[in-house]
């Protein structure tokens, strides 16, 4: 045995040690939690044979059309994919970053969503359809942005960092960024986690009130929780009257979290849906309430996938940033000068140093995305991702993605098969029920 | 002025009535029979006066832009949340979280108020003739809270900016919150602000420090501002260091 294979002391667990020593405090960093857990990787598809027939995969029609938030409001989303752009924070992001985004959700007949900074106005000009953020910090909150907003999201917890509030270091609390958060420049804030004026379900239900009546009950309200203590939560916040809610996991990104909650808390998106799932199936409201699945969905198989298990639509984040060039060299570009590490190992949005223009604030960095061509871009990934799950769908005998069923799939695995609650594949057995 | 009875409308039906009357340039509005019923007179964005008679539960008047309202009673939790301007003056006691998030405006309890005044605030001020409550001030980010009685524990904790004026007793001071001096100007800022409440007697007369000295032992306030160290994290990565 040599020293650098021990499980416990691996050469990364020492320099987190070493950095710590140095540091005097706990490490953040962006990106998502590098921890091995069960995803959907896990899972595969009972495509057709004999039992049933599929659809032509390349040919025939499949719906993907995708209704949110239907139980109380007037006017509920309607998205032509089952994809939509999760919350993202104008200030960790660049203003070119957002308005790619809201202009590729409006090329595809999707929605986009503010983020923990306010609505930015060319990101409102840009998006079709946006959905407009209540977090507990409030930075930029302004009734008449909420007005114009296609729906409103609660936020209760973030899957990144659930439990606490957001990060947003000095560097990128620029002039611009400080003004629409009412902060001094150049602080490192470190939002709230508790909303000001509100605290527990009942208070909530109130809120999603409020809401309601100063956007005379038009449009969907969402409550947006961190995947922890799922069953009770999502149960409380149907209770409390939301439309729709979001189970964002723990494999869901961020600009920036401390290390130890990204690592260390929630729990993995593929058994977040199925608790959730159950929890409003208890309450008679599974299929009334909208369930939003998000953290670590990469593709239409991985959609596909959180659809069968229970939700009605994903959102994506980390995934649209890479569709956006996240971690690719480009010309202008020099990884390991600008942010210490090669194309594809970094995760350093703390940092405000993005070499490619997405998360930062710096004007010249900014410069190198090119908010049309990374529209282009994000666009069409998401068309590439609801075409594979049409194919997928198809292959399933489905014309419809809102047809797929848990019963369509297997797991690889006896934890993936106590998780999602499917059948370990070449068994009849499901795990852990 | 037009009255709207809330017992013979729903909360909805009425946020309606208040909406439209406003948006078509009614002056007066009095909403009678309250009932002490949430989220009376919501996202309401055009100027006008309202007048509420009787007490009112959570988020009355709030999501505002514009209107001056008045509430002859008792508050529930959230009165005023996120007012961008205008005014807000309630006669009895005010629950949790008054004034919260607000970015404009002006906000008047003339009892006391619950835990939580002023949290968030982002602008405009906020007026307690009485007492405030535990965490008042808690993650204030600009703007004024002058308390004319005593605050409860943890006054200002994490505040980033803006400052709290307290007569009466503190509680404790929260997290990165301190007591520092008062100018004279911003004495004189305070107590005019109170003349204007009727909360105190006329103190015109005399100029600057004349007038402070003159009436600074009757009507002296603290200042509770924020302390600043919380402002950075006091280390860099490695990394870090070398590509800020």
């Amino acid at each position: 045995m040599v020293m650098g294979n021990s499980q416990i002391w691996a050469p990364w667990i020492i320099d987190d040690i070493h950095a710590k020593a140095e540091l005097g405090r706990y490490r953040i960093r962006g990106f998502s939690s590098f921890q091995k857990v069960t995803h959907f990787d896990d899972l595969v598809f009972l495509s057709t044979g004999l039992t049933r027939f599929p659809l032509e995969g390349y040919r025939e029609s499949c719906n993907t059309r995708t209704v949110i938030g239907s139980r109380f409001a007037k006017e509920p989303l309607v998205l032509e994919t089952p994809i939509y752009i999760t919350g993202m924070s104008y200030g960790a992001l660049s203003r070119n970053a957002k308005v790619a985004l809201a202009r590729a959700a409006t090329k595809v007949g999707t929605a986009t969503c503010t983020g923990d900074g306010g609505m930015l106005p060319d990101e409102r000009e840009a998006a079709q359809k946006l959905i407009y953020q209540v977090l507990p910090s409030r930075y930029g909150f302004n009734p008449h942005h909420l007005m114009r907003a296609d729906a409103a999201e609660i936020v209760v917890g973030q899957g990144a960092k659930p439990g606490t509030g957001g990060l947003l270091m000095g560097i990128k609390v620029l002039d611009h960024i400080a003004q629409m958060r009412d902060l001094p420049v150049g602080i490192d804030q470190r939002s709230p986690t508790r909303h000001p004026d509100w605290l527990g379900p009942d208070d909530l239900g109130i809120k999603i009130e409020q809401l309601r009546e100063a956007t005379d009950w038009r449009v969907p309200i969402s409550v947006k929780l961190g995947a922890c203590r799922v069953a009770d939560d999502v149960k409380l916040a149907a209770k409390a009257g939301a439309d729709a809610i979001v189970i964002d996991s723990m494999l869901a990104g961020t600009g920036a979290s401390a290390e130890v909650l990204l690592d260390h808390s929630g729990i993995p998106t593929v058994p977040a849906i199925v608790l959730a799932r159950e929890a409003l199936r208890e309450l008679g409201l599974y299929g009334k309430v909208s369930l939003i699945a998000s953290g670590g969905i990469r593709s239409g198989a991985d959609a596909a996938k959180a659809l069968a298990l229970g939700a009605d639509a994903v959102a994506i984040g980390i995934a649209a940033l890479i569709a956006l060039n996240c971690n690719k060299e480009i010309p202008g570009a020099d990884f390991e000068k600008e942010v210490g590490v090669k194309a594809g190992y970094c995760h350093h949005c703390q940092t405000g140093r993005c070499p490619v223009g997405i998360t930062t604030q710096d004007p010249e960095l900014e410069k190198r995305l090119d908010p049309e061509e990374g529209a282009e871009r994000v666009a069409n990934f998401i068309n590439s991702m609801t075409m594979e799950m049409a194919l997928l769908t198809r292959s399933l005998g489905k014309g419809d993605v809102h047809s797929l069923e848990p019963e369509d799939l297997a797991a690889l695995t006896i934890e993936a098969s106590a998780m999602a609650r499917v059948p370990l594949a070449g068994t009849k057995k499901v795990f852990g029920m | 002025m037009v009255d709207l009875d809330a017992s013979t409308l729903s909360t909805t039906d009425l946020n309606r009535r208040i909406k439209e009357l406003a948006g078509n340039g009614v002056d007066e509005i009095r909403v009678l029979n309250p009932q002490a019923r949430h989220n009376i007179a919501v996202g309401i964005l055009a100027p006008c006066k309202i007048t509420i008679e009787g007490s009112v539960g959570y988020y009355a008047a709030s999501l505002m832009d514009g209107p001056e309202v008045t509430i002859r009673g008792n508050a529930g939790w959230a009165l005023g949340e996120n007012l961008m301007s205008g005014k807000i003056v309630l006669t009895r006691d005010a629950g949790a979280s008054v004034a919260s998030s607000i970015r404009g405006g002006e906000v008047f309890v003339s009892g006391n108020a619950g835990a939580r005044a002023g949290i968030s605030m982002k602008g405009g001020s906020l007026i307690i003739r009485g007492n405030a409550g535990f965490l008042t001030g808690f993650m204030m980010q600009k703007g004024k809270i002058i308390i004319c009685g005593d605050v409860g524990e943890a006054v200002g904790d994490s505040m980033y900016e803006g400052a709290i004026y307290v007569a009466g007793k503190i509680g404790s001071l929260g997290s990165d919150a301190k007591i520092t001096e008062v100018t004279e100007d911003e004495l004189i800022s305070v107590w005019e602000t109170l003349e204007r409440y009727g909360i105190i007697e006329s103190v015109r007369g005399g100029q600057g420090r004349e007038r402070v000295e003159r009436h600074k032992d009757r009507y002296a306030f603290t200042k509770i501002v924020s302390a600043k160290r919380l402002y950075h994290f006091d280390s860099l990565e490695r990394l870090e260091k070398r590509v800020i």
